[in-house]
């Protein structure tokens, strides 16, 4: 990837973007991986019986989609050394077993600073195989 | 069936299979959303010790092979000079800190769900980290019929140094009870 620094990054550039396919097992694993087992993520049978969010299904976590998001940025930025200092994120539909999740990022400010301070911001989206916007975020990224 | 996935089949880490996995166990003693303390400020009492393996979990949990956030010697001669976790390994953090009951418990809700969170971060997690983490209420309010609730955490390692700031937020359900959330 190429080098990523303060100078050279422009407004409005588009990140590479980044696509995951979530069924059961992603969802289990990210559970186990992140310590959040509530029933919503891995327990179908409960999710069945409550009617979850009215379609019966587990939810994947929020906290995944939001990691799969910041992955569109570290990926990004990482390799040159970059460190993401702020995210916000809103999950705006369930992303459910069976939905590929499409997250694309622009960057959309540049604030300089003494150097090695500088820091943009990327907005990010993440959308379903049906073009649904299931989560938004932004995120604060110091460049070299 | 999806029934047959199991979480157990997913449980590497010395602090994955410690940790209790089944949130109903002791969830009439969680936190609920009109007893929370509006001035208390909870210094959390366990401790997280980064290891190797709670990183490269995480980063395989979300489908993440970045490999300064999994290969140990990739990440040596990288720009961080060593492994660090992904900006979001707060999460298992956090939920480790909290425990299964008593201030923040709250998270673990069965039927919680999130509307958004807001991080910021200060210094990387890396192998060999002692994180500790200081909580008080922020906000708790009602839009829409649902009940939100926000805490802010803050995180330090074993220098002191602030490692980052959570406001942490979800809607919690009004009833114990096997209630859905209708939207």
């Amino acid at each position: 990837m190429a080098n990523v620094n303060f100078d050279d990054v422009e407004l409005d550039s588009a990140l590479p973007e980044l696509v995951r396919h979530v069924d059961q097992r992603v969802i289990t694993r990210n559970a186990a991986a992140s310590l959040d087992y509530n029933p919503i993520h891995v327990s179908p049978a409960w999710a069945a019986k409550v009617d979850l969010l009215g379609e019966g299904t587990t939810i994947a976590h929020g906290m995944c989609t939001f990691s799969f998001m910041t992955s569109v940025v570290t990926n990004w930025c990482a390799p040159s050394g970059g460190f993401v200092c702020g995210l916000e994120s809103k999950f705006l539909r369930p992303v459910r077993p069976g939905d590929t999740i499409t997250c694309k990022g622009v960057v959309s400010e540049k604030h300089p600073r003494q150097p090695g301070k500088g820091f943009v911001v990327v907005e990010l989206t993440a959308k379903n195989q049906r073009g649904e916007t299931v989560a938004v975020s932004t995120a604060r990224v110091r460049l070299p | 069936m999806d029934d047959e996935i199991r979480v157990e089949d997913f449980l590497t880490t010395a602090k994955q299979k410690a940790f209790e996995h089944d949130f109903f166990k002791q969830a009439d003693e969680y936190e609920k959303w009109e007893d929370v303390d509006f001035d208390a400020v909870h210094e959390l009492d366990r401790t997280f010790t980064v290891e190797v393996e709670d990183i490269q979990s995480y980063s395989q949990g979300i489908l993440d092979d970045n490999p300064l956030f999994n290969d140990e010697a990739a990440a040596a001669a990288g720009p961080y000079g060593g492994l660090v976790g992904h900006p979001l390994f707060l999460t298992p953090i956090a939920f480790w800190l909290t425990g299964d009951s008593g201030p923040g418990s709250w998270v673990r809700t069965p039927g919680a769900i999130n509307p958004g969170q807001k991080i910021e971060l200060y210094e990387h997690v890396r192998p060999g980290d002692v994180i500790r983490a200081r909580s008080r209420f922020h906000d708790k309010w009602i839009k829409r019929g649902k009940r939100y609730l926000t805490y802010l955490t803050e995180y330090t390692n074993q220098r002191d140094e602030l490692v980052a700031k959570w406001w942490a937020t979800l809607i919690l359900p009004t009833s114990r009870s096997d209630e859905a959330h209708r939207f």
